[in-house]
């Protein structure tokens, strides 16, 4: 026993020391808790354990270097020249033992020992092993300068510190790995976000895969995109597999990224050149290790990533696994942004492939009107070069002062609405061209940005339809005047014939009469067909106009009933007009108007014996389709009426119910071709009711009042 | 017996029509241009002119716009004679101061009727 030691002193084991001794204790384990990293747990230890109440007063703590095997020095108190990072090596020193079985080892006497690397050089010696998870880390060393200087109680004691500073110790690691994983995780964030930068499609490939290699520390790697038409998998990028496999096709299940995208998990082939399932696209690869993981969004295949180690020491593990597994839906997501970019681009590319190759000029303008674009077509119509044009004001461009207003009116409108028009635009040389334009907004994400407007030129069309009016012009000419012509002669044959038949019957001689009335009735036949295809020819010119006028309905009527007299009178016929009290006045073309009502009674005259001929007049309102108020004039007969197959070629030209009917009946077949397309210029229209043998009725319907035809009413 | 000019080109339709009138009782007299027409009706009084639209020298038109501006002839009632294949020649001629108008070829009731409204009018 000796009492010039601490450590011999507690052996004395005194009632106060022992409370003195559960403080100095519960201070270290306050120390070593506090402490923020395992070198401050280190320090924490020696100094707590030198407490005068404990009596330690040489320790120090080594940790094992995985690597070498050494133990470096972490902390230590007590001893004299010692380095700070001092290194005892393998197979030197007391403390190797307890790091080697994890046991607490005590040397009563270091002098017998041949392994005693000098510190103190004399008395004994304590090494406590540090376990963390179940592994040896390291080793608490406590010293004394007396031999034997250790019992049971300093076993416990510095068990316990041992354990305690191992806890802390292994709490510590946790922290600093998490803060590596989030260290690690920025990185990875840093990464995608230059991903996101690239959108060429081959360049994010070429980094994603750069980036996966670097990453994960591997030899190299490459990336396959998927191709939804073929099902297969193409090899875009490739980095230091030990051959060029850009262009490589796999099918899915075909190699390491085949079985991938098929198995939609991240797989890790140990030594690949035993693997069945190599593809034998890569037989010639040097690669030792391959860790390969599909590239999904969502559950959408996108591609597949393969990296590989050539150096058979290096194998992949569930580290890199998370790694990969991080990376890899970033990769996706990158992967399938740059495929839209590509995709948006093409379309552009479409576009502005459409626009330049348009025939038609096109150009777009901005909300001041300023031109943002033109095409070629644009450049060759007016003159200008794209460049001369871009950012003036279109409409100070290709108009002159005459036409300025009127073109700046299409502009603003086109701003809100589609307008089209024609009109004529000035090019760069100052000669004038004939367009036809259309503008349109153009509207993007619901924002009106602009507009677009489209140039045609027509001059070859203005030329075509001008010497189609002319030619028009021409036949309308030629038909009024050889109608002139022949109406001439007639008009002395029917005159004179008339004439005659007066005299005639004055001087008593009757039969020579009747022969008369047929030379007669002959030339009126003449020229109402005459007059008929003179008409017809000039409503399908549209030459007909319309004379709109004020008139008394009653008036028209009773001129209409009497003109109409002769012909009722001669197949025996009653004539009944119906009207309501107040038919008032119309506006209307009163010639039509009379005209289509002589035919529709000469033809019932026509088409019926002895029988009731009634024209019915109404003033009625509101009748689909018309607005406000119209005239219905109705002719109805008890003729020979007609089937519904003859009704619906009625108002064709030049038909008659029967080709027989033209023989027996006359007339010419024009007269309700003629009746429904004055009807038609007024805005009104023309209906049939009839059944063989039970008569037809004919009804007509006109506004009150005829609105102007967009023709106008000005006299020819 | 009530005095008619009848102006007109054509021989046929003159010779005709004043031939028919005057077996209906008139006394007709015969212009064969426009501009004839408008001196005759100004140097002699006439109870009604009928008169063709198409005539050569000054037209119809032009001759009744004359007679119009005439204080002597303006209230002569004046028949406008047109061809039916001139639409619209009826609203000109009541445009220009004709107060009625007839188509040809004549029918001689019809034109009778209208003649005889505008004689009675004036008596």
């Amino acid at each position: 026993m000796s009492d010039h030691t601490h450590a011999a002193e507690r052996h004395a084991n005194p009632r106060g020391a022992v409370a003195r001794r559960q403080a100095a204790l519960l201070r270290l384990s306050t120390a070593i808790a506090a402490a923020q990293d395992e070198e401050a747990i280190y320090r924490s230890v020696v100094n707590g354990l030198q407490d005068e109440a404990l009596g330690y007063n040489f320790l120090g703590v080594f940790l094992l270097d995985p690597e070498t095997g050494d133990r470096v020095l972490q902390a230590s108190v007590g001893w004299p020249d010692v380095p700070p990072d001092w290194r005892v090596h393998r197979g030197e020193g007391l403390s190797e033992q307890a790091l080697m079985d994890g046991k607490l080892h005590y040397t009563p006497d270091v002098t017998r020992e041949s392994k005693y690397l000098p510190s103190l050089s004399t008395g004994s010696e304590l090494d406590v092993p540090l376990r963390v998870d179940g592994q040896t880390i390291g080793v608490l060393v406590v010293e004394s300068a007396e031999p034997d200087a250790f019992g049971e109680e300093d076993f416990e004691i510095l068990t316990a510190a041992a354990n305690q500073a191992a806890i802390a110790v292994g709490r510590a690691r946790l922290l600093v790995a998490e803060r590596l994983r989030a260290d690690e995780h920025k990185a990875l964030l840093d990464t995608m976000a230059d991903l996101s930068a690239e959108l060429e499609l081959p360049r994010v490939l070429q980094a994603v895969l750069r980036r996966a290699v670097s990453l994960l520390g591997v030899t190299g790697g490459e990336v396959a995109i998927f191709e939804e038409e073929s099902q297969e998998l193409l090899v875009v990028a490739s980095q230091d597999i030990g051959k060029e496999s850009t262009g490589t096709r796999l099918k899915l299940g075909e190699g390491a990224m085949g079985t991938v995208a098929r198995t939609h998990e991240p797989l890790i082939i140990p030594s690949y050149h035993e693997w069945l399932g190599r593809s034998g696209k890569y037989a010639d690869v040097t690669v030792h290790s391959v860790m390969a993981a599909p590239l999904l969004i969502g559950r959408r295949l996108v591609g597949a990533i393969a990296t590989v180690h050539s150096d058979p020491e290096r194998v992949f593990g569930p580290e890199d696994l998370r790694l990969l597994n991080l990376f890899a839906p970033q990769a996706a997501i990158a992967i399938e942004n740059a495929r839209l970019y590509t995709a948006a681009q093409r379309q552009k590319q479409y576009f502005e492939e459409v626009l330049q190759n348009s025939p038609v000029a096109i150009v777009t303008l901005d909300r001041d009107y300023r031109i943002y674009s033109c095409n070629p077509a644009f450049e060759r119509l007016f003159g200008y070069a794209s460049a001369e044009a871009v950012g003036r004001n279109l409409d100070e461009l290709i108009t002159t002062e005459a036409s300025r207003s009127e073109a700046e009116q299409y502009t603003r409108d086109a701003l809100d609405r589609a307008v089209h028009g024609i009109g004529r635009r000035r090019r760069k040389d100052g000669t004038m061209v004939d367009v036809e334009v259309l503008g349109v907004p153009v509207i993007v994400d619901g924002e009106r940005v602009g507009l677009m407007g489209l140039y045609h030129d027509i001059t070859e069309l203005l030329r075509a339809r001008q010497e189609a009016e002319a030619a028009n012009s021409a036949k309308s000419q030629f038909l009024a005047s050889m109608s002139h012509e022949l109406r001439t002669p007639l008009n002395a044959i029917i005159g004179y014939s008339e004439m005659l038949h007066e005299e005639v019957t004055d001087l008593g001689h009757a039969q020579l009469g009747d022969d008369l009335e047929k030379i007669n009735t002959a030339g009126r036949h003449l020229l109402s067909l005459i007059n008929n295809v003179l008409d017809l020819s000039k409503i399908e010119a549209g030459r007909m106009d319309l004379f709109l006028e004020e008139f008394d309905v009653d008036a028209m009527l009773d001129d209409v009933v009497t003109t109409a007299r002769p012909l009722v009178d001669k197949n025996a016929n009653r004539l009944e007009v119906r009207r309501n009290a107040q038919l008032g006045r119309m506006r209307a073309d009163l010639t039509k108007v009379r005209q289509m009502l002589l035919n529709l009674l000469s033809n019932a005259c026509k088409f019926t014996e002895k029988g009731n001929i009634i024209l019915d007049v109404q003033r009625r309102a509101d009748e689909e389709p018309f607005e406000g108020e119209l005239i219905a004039l109705s002719v109805s007969d008890t003729g020979i009426g007609m089937t519904e197959e003859q009704m619906d070629r009625l108002f064709e030209a030049f038909s008659q119910a029967e080709a027989s009917t033209t023989s027996k009946y006359g007339g010419t077949g024009l007269g309700l071709a003629i009746t429904r397309r004055f009807c038609e210029m007024m805005g009104g229209d023309v209906a049939v009711q009839s059944a063989p043998g039970e008569g037809t009725t004919f009804t007509v319907r006109l506004p009150a009042a005829v609105a102007p035809s967009p023709a106008g009413t000005a006299a020819e | 017996m009530p005095k008619i000019l009848l102006v007109e080109d054509n021989e046929m339709n003159r010779d005709m029509l004043s031939r028919r009138l005057e077996r209906k009782g008139f006394e007709v007299a015969m212009a064969f241009d426009g501009r004839q027409g408008v001196e005759m009706a100004k140097s002699d009084g006439y109870d009604l002119i009928l008169m063709d639209m198409s005539l050569p020298e000054i037209d119809g038109w032009e001759a009744t716009r004359q007679l119009r501006a005439e204080p002597k002839t303006q209230a002569v009632p004046i028949i406008a004679l047109t061809a039916h294949a001139m639409a619209g020649d009826r609203e000109r001629a009541l445009e220009a101061g004709c107060d009625d108008y007839d188509t040809k070829p004549i029918e001689l009731p019809r034109l009778l009727a209208k003649m005889e409204s505008l004689l009675g009018k004036t008596e």
